[in-house]
């Protein structure tokens, strides 16, 4: 019995990663933890070194330097069957069927043969494809073989969850079964990582994200405090009449009757409705709200930055 | 758990080839082809027969010795034969080379063997002392009751054993190469049936992008053994589907297709031969295995892999351009290159086995070879599979992966 108060170790812990494919560098020097229980969104531009990061933790690549540690210590295929990995490049063995496809993954992470039929089969029921069972898996449509991946993905109940891009290739009706299958995941104890370019997924799911740019971490924390970093609170107006150039503001975003004005700072929203009144812009609505991940996103990333490494 | 995964992984690899319609149609189509090959065989039968009254042309020296009295002197003399005083003393000329063959022939020649003792000069000479016995036989009998169809009929009835000697030693003539010959036939089906398997046994894995989920869910190695035990257990389940159908033609069918009747007794199994053979068709089998599931491991595409297929299978092919040599002069340069270096060395050194011409230190050599050079392509395969499938549509460098594999 320890009466210490101990700080929660991380169950992922990555310090001063680095990854070089030949003379290019990949990952610069990223550092970063994700804590048991919570859901860690994984964001950065295309070719920012996200699914690196990823292959490197779970020991698909070796790392050129750095510490990369799951549960303390360095990703092992045995430790398999507490984990759920939907890599980026998906596929399954195309020529069986479907529910042969699914009990081999299942076996190989620890199921027994019934177990792992029968959790198959209920799955298939629950997504919509239990007549698909018998079916080879180049029978299926694109998103349908997504729905099986993931299957094969939580069907061991893992821990650690780790889901590169969870919603490429999927409808919106299906792409809302999916958060409900994550959420679930979630609720069930499980620690998540995702990497999504869906911003409205991230600001429903994650507690914390990190924004990955030049292959090392531009901004890391929970969401609101990669909000406030990044401009905090934003004034939403629906108006008529033209916006004034003021010191006050600065118009973030303009559509139509809609705007986005960022505050100065020192400045609150009542300085800036006073400011628009006294302009004699008609205010139909006035409302404040913080800086969407999508805007902040754009605001990283928009600008055409330096290629990394070289 | 390893142990689980594999068989696991042997389970999923075994059922997912043999439950396969296309599996059993390619299976049962050579002993279809076979069965056409037999066919041919028999209609072109009446040629080879010619081919064995030349042989009994060629002019020899030999004695016999004759219980059934049917032998004249004057049909003797026609074959360069004069008859033995006793059959010790026959036997004694031919083991030191005086004479090149003695035949002892039986009282009642249609239902005992003729004796053929002879000197060897290489599988295929040997074949015409059986047939100048058989011949001389034939020609006493035709002279004897002076009618050729009757005497036809004794040709068709009469069975010859031999017996060759070299340097005064029974060597085990076409019955004593038979036998380690099988494995050569066994290495050969086996490579040419589940070379393409073996090479692409982890490309299933590379094209259809599987390689992540495998290399997070399981060791690696477990993976590419379990894909090779099952290759193995398939190439057992393939090779049963030939012989069966042999098998069941030969014991039930013989007669009416008119094969011959082969008494398997006649085979020497020669222990030291058949032990060196086992372990070089192993070897062989494990060197060819590490090499194209590694080839495999390190292209991205079927088509790329089968670049390099082509060398190998050309490389299990081309001993037998100098088979001759093989035979005749295995301590000839080529023959000793053959025989070490290692894609060539489990076919080189199977027909020399056969031929009995591999020292024990030879064999000793080449077993060890191949085994080390197998597990050694086997590692390979797996660091390749490892650290390599991930780049899917790159060819990978060996040495970055060592280099890296190393780290
Ligand atoms: N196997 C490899 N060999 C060489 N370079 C690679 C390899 N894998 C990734 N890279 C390079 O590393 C960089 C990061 O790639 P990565 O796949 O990690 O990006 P990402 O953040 O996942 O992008 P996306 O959002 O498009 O999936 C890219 O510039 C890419 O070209
Ligand atoms: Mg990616």
């Amino acid at each position: 019995m320890s009466a210490s108060a101990t700080v929660a170790e991380p169950l992922v812990h990555i310090r001063n990663f680095r990854m070089d494919f030949g003379t290019q560098t990949a990952v610069r020097d990223l550092s970063f933890d994700v804590f048991a229980g919570e859901t860690f969104g994984f964001l950065g531009s295309n070719g920012s070194g996200k699914t690196t990061t990823l292959r490197a933790l779970l020991g698909i690549y070796q790392p050129t330097a750095g510490t990369l540690h799951i549960a303390g210590k360095v990703f092992e295929p045995r430790d398999g069957a507490r984990l759920g990995y939907l890599p980026e490049e998906r596929g399954l063995y195309k020529k069986e069927s479907v529910l042969d496809v699914m009990v081999y993954f299942g076996r190989l992470k620890g199921l027994g043969r019934a177990g792992a039929t029968q959790w198959s089969r209920s799955y298939l029921e629950r997504v919509d494809l239990a007549d698909k069972a018998d079916v080879r898996l180049d029978k299926l449509s694109g998103g349908q073989q997504q729905k099986i991946q993931l299957g094969v993905t939580i069907m061991n109940s893992p821990e650690l969850l780790i889901l590169d891009e969870p919603t490429q290739g999927f409808d919106p009706v299906n792409r809302r079964l999916l958060m409900d299958i994550i959420e679930e995941q979630k609720r069930a104890g499980a620690t998540v990582i995702m990497v999504t370019h869906q911003m409205d997924e991230v600001e429903r799911l994650c507690d914390r994200v990190i924004l990955l740019k030049d292959g090392t971490a531009e901004a890391y924390g929970t969401v609101e405090e990669v909000q406030d970093l990044y401009g905090g609170t934003v004034v939403r107006v629906r108006c008529a009449g033209l916006l004034p150039a003021s010191d006050l503001f600065d118009v973030a975003r303009s559509d139509g009757d809609l705007a986005d004005l960022a505050p100065r700072a020192g400045v609150d929203e009542a300085q800036i409705l006073a400011e628009l009144v006294r302009h004699g812009v008609q205010v139909r609505s006035f409302t404040t709200a913080r800086t969407s991940l999508e805007e902040i996103f754009l605001r990283v990333y928009g600008t055409p930055s330096e290629p990394v490494g070289v | 758990m390893a142990q689980h995964n594999l068989s696991t992984v042997i389970g999923f690899e075994f059922l997912r080839v043999v439950t396969k319609k296309r599996f059993w149609l390619t299976s049962l189509a050579v002993p279809l082809a076979l069965a056409v090959v037999f066919a041919l065989v028999f209609l072109s039968n009446a040629a080879t027969s010619e081919t064995a009254q030349a042989q009994a042309d060629t002019q020899l020296v030999v004695t016999y010795t004759d219980d059934s009295g049917l032998i004249t002197d004057a049909v003797a003399a026609a074959f360069g034969g004069s008859e033995a005083p006793d059959p010790a003393a026959a036997i004694a000329a031919v083991k030191d080379g005086t004479v090149d063959a003695y035949f002892a022939y039986p009282a009642d020649p249609s239902t005992q063997p003729i004796r053929v003792y002879g000197v060897d000069k290489g599988i295929f000479e040997n074949g015409a002392y059986a047939a100048v016995a058989t011949q001389m036989l034939v020609l006493a009998a035709q002279q004897e009751i002076d009618a050729p169809e009757l005497a036809a009929v004794v040709q068709g009835d009469v069975t010859v054993t031999s017996e060759t000697y070299r340097d005064g030693v029974v060597s085990g003539g076409l019955d004593g190469v038979i036998p380690p010959l099988l494995f050569l036939v066994v290495f050969y089906v086996s490579i040419i049936l589940l070379g393409n398997q073996m090479l692409n046994s982890t490309l299933e894995e590379k094209e259809n992008r599987v390689t992540e989920m495998i290399l997070t869910t399981m060791n690696p190695t477990t993976l590419i053994v379990g894909k090779v035990l099952s290759l193995f257990m398939v190439g057992l389940v393939q090779m049963l589907t030939f012989a069966v159908p042999v098998v069941v033609g030969y014991l039930f069918f013989r007669s009416n297709l008119n094969l011959p009747d082969v008494d398997l007794s006649h085979l020497s199994f020669e222990p030291g031969a058949i032990v060196v053979g086992t372990l070089l068709l192993l070897g062989g089998f494990i060197l060819f295995t590490g090499t194209l599931v590694a080839i495999g491991a390190m292209v991205p595409t079927a088509k790329e892999a089968g670049t390099f297929f082509a060398p190998l299978m050309i490389m299990i092919f081309v001993p037998f351009y100098v088979v001759s040599l093989i035979v005749s002069d295995p301590r000839s340069l080529i023959v000793q290159v053959f025989t070490y270096f290692p894609y060539t060395a489990p076919v080189t050194a199977m027909l020399r086995n056969s031929f009995g011409s591999l020292s024990a230190l030879e064999s000793g050599i080449v077993i060890v070879e191949l085994f080390a050079l197998g597990f050694v392509a086997l590692r390979l395969a797996v660091y390749l599979f490892r650290y390599g499938s991930i780049a899917y549509s790159k060819r990978l460098s060996l040495r970055d992966t060592l280099r890296r594999s190393r780290a």
